[in-house]
């Protein structure tokens, strides 16, 4: 297992390594030249030129990404150019308010997720199994900033119930931090409720199937011991799996419903360093949040492994 | 005196039992519904590339944000262009993401990860490490970055969701190859001493494709999401194009006077999402017993 | 209709009119139809049926665990309760049960002991160290070496042998009265089937538990149990004493499964029972043998009647059939003389990963000669099969075909002489191809039957007694036996000289085994081909071989014709393999193998060393062992000289 762990750091530094070189080449080697990107088409050559000295985009490529890899590494994410500030502490900020929004949410996703799956699968054929899975087909469909309008229309529009937009820091009284915080968060964990719930019951009606399952009924075991202590654990390998893959649309969710609710989070400032083509803050900012889904899969590897047998004590003979 | 490992069991279970008795034909009423209600949506989308009641970008300044009524059934938006003509208007081009970035990525991700089976050598191993690369970028990320750099436009919309998906098929494509390189025919098709070109046409693609189109079904409701989003970011078709995610985007200002602005392209957008995701379960259960 | 049972004892098991009915979609499938059986303390019942049977439905009936099914009996109760109300409360405590296959009914997240001492904990209500403690004996008490290290290991761990062990461990927890075994050794290898059949004799009186054991195979039941009733698509066909009903069995359908049954000690052709299962959701009034039955006569049609007191059997002919045999094909012509080399093999070597799978084979086949192959799992007898056909790449070693050389790279020519049978049906065929297209690839890869393609199939389909309408069905619409005979027929399209067979019967229902073994040994003589038959089943081999060659570790330890290889003197590998075969009227005394055959060798000494039961020295894992002639032709790999095996 400590192997294992080791291994599986490494891969995190690789993969991190490796999606800086992308986000880089993508940014720079794509067509487009990066002065008239930020400046507009309109600019002249003089100022493009400033630029290009003030950026060093006259350097080669390679030492380009080397002096933006070396500055990542002593601390300096880089300086946005729009708001003039470095980048670093721009984005620490943002990413605490995005942390609280995404940890409520896949809180919510993970625990209720699993909660309705397991109550689907043995619930199976039910009323409550089938409503759920007609549900299900609707909430995985509708995206999350239509839910977001939706939301903001009735709650706050007509209803007058909560904000419609924007962000209260906790120093202006915890409920109205918290009253901001509600839509979105219920907007973000809805579809990906219905996805986690549904791939939950599948998972379990599978390992109900077994025949290790057949086998704990066989010793007289009680349904509720064949469900938690036989069926589960070998359930929640593939759940682990789901929600990995969840926190990756979660993030893409991140992005959409902090523009829609103006939240200052990471995703609204990775839109506004697209709105305003702010490269290094795109870039940084790209960096951070893929190291943050990097570190996520390996909790979710970690977790899996914790679990499962197979990888904890190696391979079958 | 036989001991024969393969001894069919009798298992009890009445639904291995149907499956065994009957082939598995599950999911054939979601098949139509889902399949009907799709390809409603796509003719409505043909006639609307042609036929739209009003000019969807006319404006008509004395009819701003006018209510829905008979002449314009989804009322009107800030620059009083009829909401409904918008709307029809736009109707390929949430088809056109949906479905376009799932041919580009089954037409990059298939053959690579077919190259991947039968390529033990460097050239696999790299298509892999490069799928687990991209694979490692969360999916919107992906897209935004490549949005970012370069002007926005339809067909680089349907680039970048395509791309998204790409390393997902790769590894399909090539653990169902791997899979089937490993069955009994595919040994007979080399003793037979088939080269590798008949083996892949013979063989593995045509039990290949099931899974493969099932999991494109299934993919094309969250391309069209992820499409629709992009757009609705700003980084899909740009204005005046009434692409839905784009016009929900457009709405936000309005939503308090005229929330039907964002209601009919946002519902008009789940109907689609719900057929497509409803037809491609059904074509989950149809090809796909085991995930019945 | 007239019922005629013994008194059923209130004690033990007994079960009257038991039915079982699944609903499907096209309406109720019948896996039992009224069947009746009956269990005495400490008494051991076979319940015997091919697949189809619902031989596994009558015991998950008698657990309670049919959940969706229609389960109705006259009586079905353990002693004196009612099982359609009281088996929850009676299984996993007075109830055990052990099923096939130990790798997936073990939770492979729980670790082992946590599996064993879990009927403690829950039904004992011991205390955790006692559990702990009681369940460290059990492990011991079914034969498992260090079972105290053995408690915290997890299922992926073990063997398969190890894990029905800790399975029988599990089910024996509470002290059940009664024990039911659902194919328990269906999906072990022969040795360790052995050990486990020892165990469970061993049981049975140490403990006085009463057993029923469910299984396709009669050389177990008749091994284990005293009264054997036999199944035939969800009815009783036959029950009694197992020495009356497998010595003298009376109803045709037992009858024909004993004929069909290859055997070491018999020669020639097997008779198969033609035919196929009927269909369960309309199931025959009358007797549901009668079309696969060579001794139907009017009369038939009408319900039939188990009658017989102590040997009960359902059907109304048995007096007078009683003195007809079952008819039998006539034996093939036997095999002119082998004649010159065809394939020969030398030093064959193939390493996956740490695992020597084929480890310095020197064959030779000869032309029109059958050579067996035999081993158990993982011994590399499939590997070595691909590496003579050039599928599998060797590390080292050459092979000659014809006399000359074959390359890495074979041409076609030996494409189209050397090919391939396998094992099983289900995959051997390409689903998505039809018979017709199966057959006409290889018409066209050699070029052969240019232009008569239509002609040639039609050939190929009567060769393996198949209908020429079969050319245009697709593989899910054939059975088993009909799914391997297209795929031997792909394999003769070519016109080979040599076909690897690879396990091709042991997928298969002994009665369409059989019909499949009749055609192999028929195409052989009729078309003079030469094959390398690899089975696990020695009695297969020994029906249809010339000469075996035994493998264990990836090399060769004896090879000789078949007689002298099945007599003494033996290499102490083979004699514990053919002691291990359950033999139907024969209990020979057995010989347990220590360790399981999965263990990765070394590389030095003998492979067989580790499970020797003749071990003589320290010489047996230092050095590689002679090879000594017994007598010409018969050779032994062993430092034993041969005067003393």
């Amino acid at each position: 297992m400590g192997a294992y762990v080791i291994r599986r750091l490494l891969g995190v530094v690789l993969v991190v390594l490796a999606t800086s070189l992308l986000i880089f080449a993508i940014v720079h080697i794509l067509p487009g030249n990066v002065a008239y990107a930020i400046l507009g088409e309109y600019a002249t050559p003089a100022a493009v030129a400033t630029l290009q000295e003030r950026l060093g985009l006259n350097d080669p490529l390679w030492l380009q990404y080397w002096h933006w890899l070396s500055g990542i590494l002593h601390g300096q994410m880089g300086q946005s150019l729009v708001m003039d500030r470095p980048a670093g502490p721009l984005i620490l900020d943002a990413l605490g308010r995005s942390a609280i929004l995404a940890g409520s949410a896949f809180v919510i996703v993970a625990s209720g997720g699993i909660a309705l799956g397991v109550h689907a699968a043995t619930h199976q054929g039910h009323v409550s199994d089938r409503v759920m899975t007609l549900a299900q087909f609707v909430f995985i469909a509708v995206p999350d900033f239509f839910w977001a309008i939706l939301a903001v229309v009735v709650f706050a529009s007509w209803l007058h119930w909560l904000p419609a937009t924007g962000y209260a820091p906790p120093a202006d009284g915890l409920l109205a931090w918290a009253s901001h915080l509600v839509l979105p968060v219920i907007v973000l964990s809805i579809g990906l409720l219905a996805h986690v719930s549904r791939l939950t019951r599948a998972a379990m009606l599978e390992a109900l199937r077994s025949r290790y399952v057949l086998m704990a009924r066989a010793k007289g075991m009680s349904e509720r011991r064949v469900l938690w202590r036989h069926a589960a654990p070998n359930a929640m390998l593939p759940t682990i799996t789901i929600l990995a893959i969840d926190f990756g649309l979660l993030i893409g969710g991140v992005v959409v419903v902090e523009t829609v609710f103006a939240y200052p989070g990471l995703g609204r400032l990775l839109v506004f360093a697209i709105e305003h083509h702010d490269l290094p803050l795109l870039q940084a900012g790209m960096l951070v949040l893929t190291t943050i889904y990097a570190l996520a899969n390996l909790a979710a590897d970690l977790g899996y492994a914790a679990l499962n047998p197979r990888i904890r004590y190696g391979a079958a003979a | 005196m036989s001991t024969g490992g393969g001894a069919v069991l009798d298992t009890p279970g009445a639904d291995s039992l149907r499956r065994r008795i009957l082939g598995s034909r599950g999911g054939t009423s979601a098949l139509l519904f889902g399949g009907g209600a799709l390809v409603a949506i796509a003719i409505i989308a043909i006639i609307g590339l042609w036929y739209t009641p009003y000019d969807p970008t006319a404006f008509a300044v004395r009819l701003r944000l006018a209510a829905p009524s008979l002449a314009h059934p989804f009322g009107t938006d800030e620059f009083g262009r009829d909401v409904m003509s918008r709307v029809l208007a736009g109707a390929h081009l949430s088809l056109a993401i949906g479905f376009g970035a799932m041919l580009v990525s089954l037409a990059l991700g298939v053959p690579l990860g077919l190259l991947a089976a039968f390529d033990r050598g460097w050239l696999g191993v790299a298509i892999m490490r490069g799928a687990d690369l991209m694979i490692s970028l969360p999916p919107i990320l992906l897209g935004l970055l490549i949005l970012a750099v370069t002007p926005p436009s339809l067909g680089k919309t349907i680039l970048a969701v395509g791309l998204v998906y790409v390393p997902i098929l790769v590894r399909l494509s090539r653990a169902v190859a791997l899979g089937l390189l490993e069955e009994d025919f595919v040994q007979a098709a080399r003793a037979r001493g088939e080269g590798a070109a008949s083996i892949l046409a013979r063989e593995i693609l045509p039990n290949a494709w099931p899974p493969i189109i099932v999991e494109c079904g299934l993919r094309v409701t969250f391309a069209i999401l992820l499409g629709a989003s992009l757009s609705f970011l700003g980084l899909g078709p740009q204005p005046p194009s009434s692409e839905w995610g784009l016009m929900i985007a457009e709405s936000r200002e309005f939503l308090a006077q005229a929330p039907w602005m964002g209601l009919a392209p946002g519902l008009c957008l789940c109907a689609l999402l719900v057929a497509v995701n409803v037809a491609g379960e059904g074509l989950r259960a149809r090809l796909d017993p085991s995930h019945a | 209709m007239p019922v005629l049972t013994r008194p059923m004892p209130d004690t033990g098991l007994s079960v009257q009119g038991l039915s079982v009915g699944f609903p499907t979609e096209s309406g109720l499938v019948r896996a039992l139809d009224n069947v009746d059986f009956a269990v005495a303390p400490g008494a051991a019942l076979g319940l015997v049926g091919e697949s189809g049977s619902g031989k596994s439905t009558a015991v998950l009936a008698l657990l309670g665990l049919l959940g969706g099914a229609q389960v109705a009996a006259r009586r079905m109760a353990f002693d004196g309760r009612d099982l359609l109300t009281a088996a929850p409360a009676l299984r996993g405590r007075r109830i055990g049960a052990v099923f096939q296959d130990p790798s997936s009914t073990l939770n492979p997240a729980l670790t082992v002991g946590m599996q064993v001492a879990e009927p403690l904990l829950v039904h004992g209500r011991l205390s955790r160290a006692e559990a702990w403690s009681q369940a460290t004996a059990l492990l011991a008490e079914t034969g498992l070496a260090r079972s105290a290290s053995l408690m915290t290991c997890y299922p992926h761990q073990l063997s398969g042998g190890m894990k029905q062990r800790v399975a029988i461990a599990m089910a024996l927890a509470t002290r059940p009265e009664l024990l039911l075994l659902d194919e328990p050794t269906t999906a072990l290898d022969m040795t360790v089937e052995a050990g486990i059949l020892d165990l469970l004799e061993g049981l049975r009186a140490r403990r006085g538990l009463s057993l029923l054991l469910v299984s396709h195979n009669l050389g177990i039941v008749d091994r284990l149990c005293d009264r054997v009733t036999v199944l035939y698509a969800g009815r009783m066909v036959e029950a009694g004493p197992v020495q009356a009903v497998l010595a003298r069995a009376r109803h045709p359908y037992t009858r024909g499964l004993l004929a069909a049954l290859p055997r070491m000690d018999r020669r020639g052709a097997l008779a198969p029972i033609p035919g196929a299962l009927p269909d369960l959701r309309r199931p025959d009034p009358g007797c549901n043998f009668r079309p696969r039955c060579p001794f139907a006569a009017a009369g038939c049609e009408r319900p039939q009647v188990l009658a017989g007191a102590e040997h009960q059997v359902r059907c109304h002919r048995v007096e007078e059939i009683a003195g007809l045999s079952w008819p039998s094909p006539p034996s093939p012509p036997c095999a002119s003389d082998a004649g010159a080399t065809l394939l020969e093999t030398d030093g064959l070597a193939r390493r996956f990963g740490a695992v020597h799978a084929v480890d310095g084979v020197s064959l030779t086949v000869r032309h029109g000669e059958v050579l067996g192959l035999v081993g158990e799992s993982g011994c590399g007898k499939s590997t070595l099969g691909r590496l003579m056909l050039r599928l599998v790449d060797a590390d080292s070693g050459t092979l000659r075909f014809d006399a000359l050389p074959v390359p890495p790279d074979p041409p076609l020519a030996f494409r189209r002489s050397a090919q391939i049978v396998f094992q099983n049906p289900d995959t051997a065929l390409n689903p998505r191809q039809s018979v017709a297209t199966i057959l006409r690839r290889p018409l066209h890869r050699f070029a052969l039957a240019r232009g008569a393609a239509g002609e040639e199939i039609a050939r190929l389909l009567e060769l393996v007694r198949l209908p020429p309408s079969y050319a245009a069905r697709y593989p899910h619409q054939l059975s088993g036996g009909e799914k391997q005979r297209v795929g031997i027929a792909r394999a003769l399209a070519s016109r080979p000289d040599f076909i690897v067979c690879d396990e091709p019967v042991s997928a298969l229902d002994v009665s369409v085994q059989a019909a499949v073994l009749n055609l192999l040994a028929e195409l052989r003589a009729t078309l003079g081909l030469a094959l390398l038959f690899i089975s696990h089943d020695i009695g297969v081999i020994a029906h249809l071989a010339d000469r075996v060659a035994v493998m264990y570790g990836g090399r060769i330890m004896e090879e000789g014709p078949v007689a002298m290889v099945l007599a003494p003197p033996h290499h102490p590998y083979t004699a514990a393999l053919l002691s291990a075969v359950p033999v139907v009227g024969a209990r020979p005394t057995r010989q347990i193998l220590p360790g399981d055959s999965g263990a990765v060798h070394g590389g030095v000494g003998c492979r067989f060393a580790l499970r020797c039961p003749q071990r003589i020295g320290p010489i047996c894992a230092e050095a590689d062992p002679p090879w000594r002639n017994a007598a010409p032709g018969h050779r032994i790999r062993c430092h034993i000289p041969t005067e003393e095996l």
